[in-house]
């Protein structure tokens, strides 16, 4: 078991390790710039509340005035929920429509495997660079945290990455369904990176619309909130169950798909 | 038990016809050669047969399992070696990395003599790999496993002729193990040389199934003729010659006669140059397998299955 999985992560190397030194030098960057907003002479979080609401949600803006509230918004509420999440989003997007549109699938299936294995396999890859992220980046955020004597709540830092690996796995699988519904990689990708991030759009939006706070439920986005660990230290453990439970629904839909279709028809 | 058995096989998209209704089987131990025109239908019934498409209706059983049962499909598997007619190896990994990851799953018991036959450069990336060090390396994996049953979509093509040569040296070395071949080709003169039996396929349907003998003496030759002075065409009008044309000042024709009684007649000419070949695979369907003025008609329909194989 787990040959397929084995190849493609081997295969991934490189890019899992670009991608978490960029991301650990993007987290780095951020909490250096910390002291000097610190230490700048303007009411920051007076001046954060006049920004309109929708924009406060979108990216979890409670405070900016002390590490925990600005790597919330600066680094967890931009570069995981946002960027991160498109990312996983496109690279799933990829996993079988990629391989089909290029005829490596043909081969692929002549291997005894069932399409469910090369599938979870598949899925499975991404995993590895899901958790070398929050395995690395929490890391490098501590270490340099502390090294500008504002050590963050390591319990709140460990959370915060914890729990953004199922936030993680759902956008994944909303990319994997794609994946398997359209024939043509480069549109399920672009794809994948539209509903994305319509889906935060509407999150953020809705939070702020009483009458429409219901839409924001359809999205991963409202099940993972970096703000209220990092900064009020509460987790959302149902919030998790609920992403874990639907990367579980997603996945079994792209395999009933996958399994019936004709591949490179 | 044969090892690949159709019946009434079809696969359509839509309203356009792959496959139609295809009846037949493959023995134990036999080469079938699987021939048409390129969009005939041919990859379509190959990637049926692997459970890659599934069946419009009818079905097929591959070694005894029916194809439309993926589990007992993905065991048969371990007894099959495929080489597809697009390669689609993963272009950053080296050769070696691909036989490993197949070489895991289904077994490599056979590939380090398969390596000193056939010798892709397994240390490279396949980015760097030639069209034919690319089919060498598709070769090894399909036979690697020592399958059963080994399905082949023009496994020669991009193949330079002396490396042609050696594969079908292989194949024939491959029939005395007993292993059963299926493979496409459009290339009459590749089907004649390994095949025991072929199938022409012709707009999706079954237009023939023949021993590779009868169909070579219904064929006929490609015979191409210069000789000194004028050579008048009904001169060489023999029972048996038809499609006459002169080129130049060559006279061509296809001959499906008695060849002593060409060499004869042609005895009473000074011939200058002479060749005598293999017929377009074109003609053979032509004059065989469809009527006169149905060829239009069936390439528009080539063109289309070859949209649906695409």
């Amino acid at each position: 078991m787990l040959e397929l999985a084995r190849f493609e992560a081997e295969r991934r190397r490189k890019g899992t390790a670009a991608l978490v030194v960029g991301v650990s030098v993007v987290a780095a960057f951020f909490v250096g710039l910390f002291p000097s907003i610190e230490g700048a002479d303007v009411d920051i979080d007076a001046m954060l509340e006049a920004y309109p609401p929708a924009m406060q949600e979108a990216f979890g803006i409670a405070t900016l005035s002390t590490i925990e509230g600005f790597l919330a918004v600066e680094l967890y509420g931009f570069v995981w929920l946002l960027l991160l999440g498109l990312y996983f989003a496109y690279s799933a997007a990829g996993l079988i429509a990629a391989d089909v549109e290029r005829d490596r699938m043909d081969l692929t299936l002549s291997l005894p495997v069932s399409r469910s294995r090369v599938l979870g396999e598949k899925f499975l890859t991404l995993l590895v660079p899901i958790l070398a992220l929050n395995a690395v980046v929490p890391v490098v955020v501590y270490a340099s945290t502390a090294a500008i004597d504002h050590p963050i709540d390591p319990v709140a830092l460990l959370t915060v990455h914890a729990l953004s690996i199922p936030y993680l796995l759902a956008c994944a699988g909303i990319g994997l369904v794609l994946s398997v519904v359209l024939d043509r990689a480069d549109v399920a990708r672009r794809l994948a990176i539209v509903v994305v991030f319509v889906l935060f759009l509407v999150e953020s939006i809705a939070a702020t619309t009483e009458d429409l706070e219901w839409l924001g439920y359809a999205s991963p986005t409202y099940y993972y909130d970096p703000t209220a660990i990092l900064v009020e230290g509460s987790y959302d453990l149902t919030g998790m169950g609920v992403l874990l439970a639907a990367t579980g629904v997603l996945v079994l839909a792209s395999k009933l798909r996958f399994e019936r279709a004709d591949v490179g028809a | 038990m044969a090892a690949i058995e159709l019946t009434g096989l079809t696969k359509r998209y839509g309203e356009v016809v792959g496959i139609e209704d295809l009846t037949f089987s493959v023995e134990e131990g036999e080469i079938f050669g699987f021939l048409g025109p390129n969009g005939a239908g041919k990859t379509t019934a190959i990637r049926t047969l692997l459970g890659l498409l599934s069946p419009t209706s009818g079905t097929a059983r591959v070694l005894g399992t029916d194809v439309r049962d993926e589990s007992a499909l993905v065991d048969a598997k371990r007894r099959i070696g495929y080489l597809p007619a697009d390669l689609g190896f993963d272009e950053g990994a080296t050769g070696e990395q691909i036989l490993d990851l197949h070489g895991v799953i289904k077994g490599d018991s056979r590939r380090e003599a398969l390596l000193a036959r056939f010798d892709p450069p397994i240390e490279r990336q396949v980015r760097e790999y030639s069209t034919g060090n690319e089919r060498m390396l598709g070769i090894v994996q399909a036979f690697m496993h020592d399958p059963d049953l080994v399905i082949m979509d023009e496994p020669t093509a991009g193949l330079d002729p002396l490396k042609q040569e050696r594969f079908h040296e292989f194949l024939d070395e491959e029939r005395e193990r007993g292993t059963t071949v299926f493979f496409s080709s459009h290339v009459l003169s590749e089907v004649r040389q390994v095949c025991d039996r072929v199938g022409i396929l012709r707009d999706g349907r079954l237009a023939a199934l023949e021993d590779v003998e009868t169909l070579l003496s219904r064929g006929g030759k490609r015979v191409r003729i210069r000789v000194e002075g004028s050579l008048d065409p009904d001169a060489l009008a023999l029972p048996g010659a038809f499609d006459t044309e002169s080129v130049g000042e060559a006279l061509a024709f296809t001959y499906a006669g008695e060849y002593n009684v060409l060499l004869s007649r042609l005895t009473e000419f000074d011939v200058i140059d002479i060749e005598i070949g293999e017929p377009p695979l074109e003609d053979v369907f032509m004059h065989y397998y469809g009527e006169e003025g149905e060829a239009d008609e069936g390439e528009s329909a080539a063109r289309r299955a070859e949209v649906a194989d695409a």
